[in-house]
C-alpha cells in the first residue's frame, strides 16, 4: 500500500516490462507522460507524473483529479473524464496528412 | 524446458467437442512431443474418460467438475498454483499441456492466467493449439460463436480426421480458417499423424454475420452484412528507445479496439532485451524477456484484426510517438 495515495501495491502492468533498472522504468514513465500530454490535451485532459505516485494523475479543466494505477486503467478513466471514447484509430490520429482531421 | 526467467511453459490444447484433441495429444506424446510434460485434462462433464486414453504422459492430472474457462476457472487456477508450487519445490515438471474441454474458450484461460497475481509470474502460455474436425469444422464455425473464438485464439490450427472429409470441403474449411486467423500455422492430421493439407488456391472462404456484434448494436442479424475477414499487418516495432511510445500506443489500441483485434504477437526490443509480447483480444500476457539469438534478432510485431488499414495503424503510431 502506498502511504501517500492509498493505492494497493501495484502488480506490474505489461507496459512496465523491459526496463533494466528502476531508473529506466522511471524514465519510461516520464517519457510516456510527455507523449500522453498532447494526446489527452485534445480531449481537454491534463496528465501529470512526477515519478513519486503510483502512476499518472489525470486532470480536467474544471479541476477534477484522478489517480490511475497503470496504462490499462488510464484509458478507462480518461474516457470517463472526457465523456467520450478515445480511439487511436479515429480521424484525429489516423487521418491522412492531406485530410482535415 | 523452462524459460530463461524460470516461467513454466504451458501449451493450451483446445477445439470443439469431439474434434480429436485427445487423439492428437496422445499421438504427440507418443512421438516424444512435449517431452517431460505434465498433462492437465479438463472435462466439462463431471466424469472423465480421457485420462484413460492418455496413459503415456509423464504425469497426468484431471480437472473435472466444470469447464476451466468459466465454471471450473477457480479449480484451474488452484490446480495450476499447486503445480507451480510443486515445481518450485523441485518436482521435475519441464512443461505443462492443458487439454481443455470442448466448450472452453482458450482466450479465457490465457486471461485467467494473465490476471492471477501468482500465475502471471510463474506460467507462460507458450502456444495455443486448436484442433478442428475436417468434416464438422465448417458447420461448427458457422453455427457456434465459441468455435470461431477458439480459432481466433490459435497459434497453431490442426485440421483433424482429414480422411473423413472430401477434398472440396477441406479446401473451403482451410480457406475459412486462413481468413479467420491469418497468423496461425495450419497443419493436417489423421489419427494424430501429421499429413499435408490439400492446396486450395482460389477457394473462397465462408463469411458469416457475427451475432454477438449484431445483437450488441441492437439490430437483428442480417445476412447481407458479413463482417470483413481480419487482416494481419506486420509493423516495425523500432529499437529499444521506441518501447515506451509503442507500449503506450498499444495500450490505447487494445483498450479502444480490443474487440476487433484478434491477436497481437511479436518480438519487440527493449532496454532489457528482446521481449515476447502477445495478446488475445483485450488481454495481454505478462511479457517475457527472451534470450538474444538469431530468432530474436529481427524485431517484428503482427497485429491481426479488422476494421482498420495498415496506413491508419502506421499514422496513428507515428502520432502517438510524437511524430
Amino acid at each position: 500500500m502506498c502511504a501517500n495515495c492509498g493505492f494497493p501495491l501495484a502488480q506490474e502492468h505489461w507496459t512496465d516490462a523491459g526496463a533494466r533498472s528502476g531508473f529506466e522504468r522511471l524514465r519510461g514513465r516520464l517519457l510516456r507522460a510527455q507523449l500522453l500530454a498532447p494526446v489527452l490535451a485534445a480531449y481537454g485532459l491534463g496528465v501529470y507524473d512526477d515519478g513519486t505516485g503510483p502512476s499518472f494523475t489525470l486532470s480536467t479543466r474544471t479541476g477534477s483529479h484522478v489517480l490511475v494505477g497503470d496504462l490499462g486503467e488510464l484509458w478507462t478513466q480518461a474516457e470517463r473524464l472526457a465523456g467520450r471514447a478515445i480511439d487511436p484509430l479515429d480521424q484525429r490520429f489516423a487521418a491522412d496528412e492531406g485530410q482535415p482531421g | 524446458m523452462s524459460g530463461p526467467h524460470g516461467r513454466l511453459r504451458l501449451a493450451v490444447l483446445a477445439g470443439f467437442l469431439g474434434a480429436g484433441k485427445s487423439t492428437w495429444l496422445r499421438h504427440a506424446l507418443h512421438q516424444g512431443g512435449f517431452g517431460g510434460a505434465l498433462v492437465l485434462v479438463n472435462e466439462a462433464a463431471s466424469a472423465s474418460v480421457d485420462d484413460v486414453l492418455l496413459g503415456r504422459a509423464t504425469g497426468l492430472e484431471v480437472l473435472d467438475g466444470g469447464c476451466a474457462c468459466c465454471a471450473g476457472r477457480g479449480a484451474l487456477v488452484a490446480s495450476l498454483r499447486r503445480i507451480c508450487d510443486r515445481r518450485l519445490r523441485g518436482a521435475p515438471i519441464a512443461r505443462l499441456v492443458l487439454e481443455t474441454s470442448g466448450l472452453a474458450d482458450p482466450a479465457a484461460i490465457t486471461q485467467a492466467i494473465a490476471e492471477d497475481p501468482v500465475l502471471q509470474h510463474h506460467i507462460l502460455v507458450e502456444e495455443t493449439i486448436v484442433i478442428v474436425d475436417a468434416l464438422h469444422g465448417l458447420a461448427q464455425l458457422r453455427e457456434e460463436p465459441l468455435s470461431r473464438r477458439q480459432i481466433a485464439a490459435a497459434d497453431r490450427i490442426v485440421v483433424s480426421k482429414l480422411d473423413g472429409a472430401g477434398r472440396p470441403a477441406v479446401a473451403r474449411l482451410v480457406a475459412t480458417l486462413c481468413a479467420t486467423n491469418p497468423a496461425a500455422r495450419l497443419a493436417g492430421s489423421i489419427m494424430g499423424s501429421e499429413v499435408p493439407l490439400p492446396e486450395s488456391p482460389g477457394v473462397a472462404p465462408e463469411v458469416w454475420v457475427d451475432e454477438a456484434r449484431s445483437s450488441e448494436a441492437g439490430a437483428p442479424a442480417s445476412p447481407g452484412e458479413p463482417r470483413p475477414p481480419p487482416i494481419a499487418e506486420a509493423l516495425d516495432p523500432g529499437g529499444p528507445d521506441s518501447w515506451p511510445a509503442l507500449s503506450l500506443w498499444l495500450s490505447a489500441l487494445i483498450h479502444a479496439r480490443g474487440d476487433d483485434i484478434v491477436r497481437i504477437k511479436g518480438v519487440v526490443r527493449t532496454p532489457r532485451g528482446p521481449l515476447l509480447l502477445q495478446s488475445v483480444r483485450k488481454v495481454v500476457q505478462a511479457p517475457e524477456i527472451l534470450p538474444e539469438g538469431p530468432q530474436t534478432e529481427q524485431a517484428r510485431l503482427v497485429v491481426i484484426g479488422r476494421g482498420f488499414t495498415r496506413a491508419q495503424l502506421l499514422r496513428s503510431l507515428q502520432r502517438f510517438a510524437g511524430g
